[in-house]
C-alpha cells in the first residue's frame, strides 16, 4: 500500500493529479504525427485511420522547460496545502519520491513521524542568545553571529565551513539532494535556501540539475528517455491498457515497462528472453551472418545497402535475387502460391528452396539452424530498418526540397512521401519483432503458426510494395526536368499503399498481441473476420471496429461464399480450387 | 591545506588538554608532520580485546575535516571490520557517512565502539566474521583473545 498507493489505490487523490496533468499535455507540442493526417486525408477517405493512428495517448513527453514547472507546480501544491514553505515542500516531496499524493498521506496520518524522518525540525535543539561569538562546529574557531550559519536545529558553523562541507557533498553526487546538518547525532534537513546561499555558481546549477533529475528518476511515473544525447523525458499514466510504447520527441520509440526500443507486438518478457538469447549467441552469429553475401550467380561478394530485399547484382552478373533465400527474385511472385514466401521458414525447409545436401536439411531442425533463421531475419530487419532512417533523414534533407523544385509542388504536399517513410520505418520494426514472436511461437501450434506465417508473409509483401515504390519508383521524379504528369498518380499509389500497409500493420500488432486467439478452432476465426468485414463496410468502419481482425489486404481475399477456408492453414482459397494455395492440402 | 593545518591545530591543543579526560584513547602528532598522527586505544572491558592496547595510524588528508581521515590498525588484531593483514577498518564514518564535525579523537572512540560491536555482515576479516555468523562466539572470542595476547599486551604481562 505504501509504495502501490499512488499508482492504483488512491484514486480520489489521483483524480487530482490528472487534473493537474491534463493541463500540460494539452500544450505539450508531441503530436508530430497529426499533421500528417490531416493532410493525408486530402488524398484519403479512411474514416476509421485517425482513430486507429492515435489510441488515446497515455504519455506525455517533456521537455526540460516542461519538468521545471510541474516541479515547480508540485512543490508550490505541497506548499500550499501543508501550509509549509516551499523549501520545505522540496525537501519532503524530495523524500518521498515527488509523489504529491504519498506526502499528503503520510503528513496528516502522523505529522511529528513525517518530520523527524524528513529532518525538518519545528524548534532548534540548540539555542543561542544572539549577542558574543559562537564556535564553528567544523574549525573550531570562534566567529561572530554574521559569519556563522546554522540549519533548522542550530548547530553553528562558519560560512566557510558549511561551503567546503556543502561544495563536497554536491560533487559526491545527488546524495546531496538529502543533506543534513554536519553533526552526526543531528539530522536536521539543509533546504535549497541555504545551497543557494553558499555555494558558487557552478555547484548551484550542478544542484538544480541534480534536483531535476531526481523529479525524473525518483519518480514512478516518469523517465527519461533512453536515447543517447536525448533529453527528454516522458511521463506514463499507467492502468489504461497493456501498450506501453512511447514515442519520443526525439524519433526514439521505446517501451515504458522495460525501457528497450519499441517492440510491439512481442510482450517484455520474450524480447528479454530474446535479447539475452541473441547475446548469448551472438559470437555463433557473428560468423554466421557475415555483413556480406555472395551474389548466387557470379559469387562475387555483395553488401547489402538498400533497403528491399529485391538485389540486382552489378552488371555484367545483373543477377536479381533475393537477399534473404538468395534464391531468384522472379520466384518471388503470386504464382509460388504466395507474393513473397521467403519469410516462411517451414514452407522453405518443405520446399527444399535451399539445393544444399538432404544432410543440411536434416540439421535444418536443430535448435541453432532455427535459431539462425529467425535471428537473421530479425536483425536484417533491424538493418533496414536503420537503412530506412537514414533514408527518411535524406528525405527529409535534401530530397523533398529537390522534388519540390521539380515537380512544382509546395514542400507541405509532398508529405506524403515523409509519412510513408515513416510508415516504412515503423513496419521495419515491428516486422523484426515479429521474427522473435515467430521464434517463440509454440511448434504444436500448427495452426497458429501457420496462421501466423501467412499474416506476417502478407505484411512482409505488402511492406516490400511499399518499400519498392517510396524507393525505386520515386527516382524518376527525382531525377525528371520537368514537372511529370504522373506525378498525381504516383502520390495516389504511395499514400493508398501506406494506409493499406499502416491498417494491415496495426491488426496484425493487434492479432499479435492477443495470442492470435482468433484460431481456436480452424476456420472459425475467418467467418468472425468475414463477418466483421461486412459490418465494417456497411458503417464505413465508423463504429465497426473489431479487435483483431483483418479488414484490408487479408479480408479482401474472403468475400462470403466465393471463398473456402483451408482447414489446415486457414488461407481463404477461392471457391475453384480443389487444393489450398497456401499449403497444397486438398479440400 | 590551511584550513585542514588549522583545525587539526585546534584537535591538538584540545587534544592536549583533555588528555587526563579520556584515559582510554592517547592521541599523539607526528613532531614534524601534523597531518600523520598515532593513537593508542585500549581495548574495552568485557571483550576478548581487553587489556590490549592497540595502535592506530592516522594519515589525514589535506581537504580534511572535509574529506575523512585514513585510519588503520598497526597492532595486529582479529577483527572481523578489521583486514588482518594491512590493519585496514571498514567502519561507515570513514567512508560515505564521515561528517566533518567528526574529530580525531571522536574517531578513536568510534573504533572503540567498533571492536566492542562487531559488525560480521561487512568483513574484511572474513575467518572471523565466518566464525562470528555462524554462531561460534567462543571461537571468535578465543582467537580474538589470544591475538591480543600475542600482539597487544606487553610481554611480561
Amino acid at each position: 500500500m505504501e509504495s502501490e498507493d499512488d499508482m492504483h489505490d488512491a484514486n480520489d487523490v489521483e483524480s487530482l493529479d490528472d487534473d493537474f496533468y491534463s493541463g500540460g499535455t494539452d500544450d505539450a507540442p508531441l503530436d508530430y504525427y497529426s499533421d500528417y493526417d490531416d493532410d493525408a486525408d486530402d488524398y484519403f477517405e479512411d474514416a476509421d485511420r485517425i482513430e486507429s493512428r492515435r489510441p488515446e495517448q497515455n504519455f506525455t513527453i517533456l521537455k526540460e522547460s516542461d519538468i521545471q514547472q510541474r516541479q515547480e507546480e508540485d512543490i508550490t501544491r505541497v506548499a500550499t496545502v501543508l501550509s509549509i514553505s516551499r523549501v520545505l515542500a522540496s525537501i519532503l516531496l524530495r523524500h518521498y519520491n515527488w509523489s504529491v499524493s504519498r506526502v499528503h498521506d503520510a503528513w496528516f496520518a502522523d505529522e511529528d513521524r513525517v518530520r523527524n524522518a524528513v529532518g525538518l525540525l519545528e524548534k532548534p535543539i540548540v539555542q543561542h542568545d544572539n549577542t558574543g561569538e559562537l564556535t564553528c562546529g567544523i574549525c573550531f574557531e570562534n566567529y561572530p553571529r554574521a559569519r556563522i550559519e546554522m540549519a533548522s536545529c542550530g548547530h553553528p558553523y562558519c560560512i566557510t565551513c558549511w561551503e567546503g562541507y556543502i561544495s563536497t557533498s554536491i560533487n559526491d553526487g545527488p546524495g546531496c539532494l538529502m543533506l543534513r546538518c554536519p553533526d552526526p547525532s543531528c539530522g536536521a534537513a539543509v533546504g535549497q535556501d541555504m545551497i543557494n546561499l553558499l555555494t558558487s555558481d557552478e555547484d548551484r546549477q550542478k544542484y538544480t540539475r541534480y534536483l531535476l533529475r531526481s523529479y525524473i528518476e525518483d519518480n514512478k511515473k516518469s523517465k527519461w528517455c533512453p536515447a543517447p544525447g536525448c533529453e527528454y523525458a516522458v511521463t506514463f499514466d499507467a492502468g489504461s491498457g497493456g501498450n506501453y510504447d512511447v514515442s519520443c520527441l526525439c524519433s526514439y520509440s521505446f517501451c515504458w515497462n522495460c525501457t528497450e526500443e519499441a517492440h510491439r507486438p512481442v510482450d517484455c518478457g520474450t524480447v528479454a528472453k530474446w535479447i539475452m538469447k541473441n547475446s548469448a549467441e551472438s559470437e555463433n552469429m557473428n560468423w554466421i551472418l557475415a555483413n556480406s553475401k555472395p551474389c548466387p550467380k557470379c559469387k562475387r561478394p555483395i553488401e547489402k545497402n538498400q533497403g528491399c530485399m529485391h538485389m540486382t547484382c552489378t552488371p555484367p552478373c545483373k543477377y536479381e535475387f533475393c537477399w534473404l533465400c538468395l534464391g531468384v527474385w522472379s520466384d518471388h511472385g503470386e504464382r509460388t502460391g504466395g507474393f513473397y514466401a521467403c519469410n516462411r521458414y517451414e514452407t522453405a525447409k518443405q520446399e527444399g528452396v535451399y539445393d544444399d545436401t538432404e544432410r543440411r536439411r536434416e540439421m535444418a531442425k536443430n535448435s541453432l539452424e532455427r535459431y539462425t533463421h529467425y535471428y537473421e531475419r530479425w536483425a536484417s530487419n533491424q538493418s533496414s530498418r536503420q537503412k530506412a532512417l537514414a533514408d527518411l533523414q535524406q528525405m527529409q534533407n535534401v530530397h523533398i526540397e529537390k522534388l519540390s523544385d521539380i515537380q512544382c509542388q509546395p514542400e507541405s504536399q509532398l508529405k506524403f512521401i515523409t509519412e510513408a517513410w515513416l510508415q516504412i520505418v515503423e513496419c521495419r520494426r515491428v516486422l523484426k519483432w515479429t521474427y522473435a514472436y515467430g521464434f517463440y511461437l509454440q511448434e504444436h501450434e500448427h495452426a497458429k503458426k501457420q496462421f501466423f506465417e501467412y499474416l506476417q508473409g502478407e505484411a512482409e509483401s505488402g511492406l516490400e510494395r511499399l518499400h519498392q515504390c517510396a524507393e525505386k519508383e520515386l527516382q524518376p521524379f527525382l531525377c525528371a526536368d520537368d514537372p511529370s504528369r504522373e506525378f498525381n498518380d504516383f502520390r495516389t499509389k504511395l499514400a493508398g499503399l501506406t494506409s493499406v500497409t499502416r491498417n494491415y500493420f496495426e491488426n496484425l500488432v493487434r492479432a499479435l498481441e492477443n495470442g492470435l486467439c482468433d484460431v481456436d478452432s480452424n476456420g472459425a476465426s475467418l467467418s468472425r473476420a468475414t463477418s466483421s468485414k461486412s459490418a465494417a463496410g456497411s458503417s464505413k468502419g465508423r463504429s465497426g471496429r473489431v479487435k483483431g481482425t483483418f479488414r484490408t489486404s487479408m479480408s479482401s481475399r474472403m468475400n462470403d461464399d466465393s471463398h473456402w477456408c483451408c482447414e489446415h492453414c486457414t488461407y481463404a482459397n477461392v471457391k475453384s480450387a480443389t487444393t489450398c494455395q497456401m499449403c497444397y492440402q486438398r479440400r | 591545506m590551511q584550513a585542514s593545518r588549522a583545525r587539526l591545530f585546534k584537535e591538538y591543543k584540545e587534544v592536549q588538554r583533555e588528555k587526563a579526560v579520556d584515559p582510554d584513547i592517547q592521541l599523539v602528532c607526528d613532531e614534524s608532520n601534523i597531518f600523520k598522527w598515532t593513537a593508542l586505544v585500549k581495548g574495552p572491558s568485557e571483550t576478548p580485546y581487553e587489556g590490549g592496547v592497540f595502535q592506530l595510524a592516522f594519515s589525514v588528508p589535506e581537504q580534511y575535516p572535509l574529506q575523512p581521515p585514513q585510519v588503520r590498525f598497526l597492532t595486529k588484531i582479529f577483527h572481523p571490520n578489521v583486514h588482518f593483514k594491512t590493519g585496514e577498518i571498514c567502519l561507515d564514518i570513514l567512508k560515505n557517512a564521515w561528517s566533518p564535525a567528526w574529530t580525531l579523537q571522536s574517531v578513536c572512540r568510534a573504533i572503540i565502539a567498533l571492536m566492542a560491536h562487531p559488525e560480521p555482515d561487512s568483513p574484511l576479516n572474513c575467518d572471523s566474521g565466518n566464525l562470528l555468523r555462524s554462531g561460534d562466539v567462543r571461537g571468535y572470542q578465543s582467537m580474538a583473545r589470544m591475538y591480543t595476547r600475542l600482539a597487544a599486551m606487553s610481554k611480561k604481562g
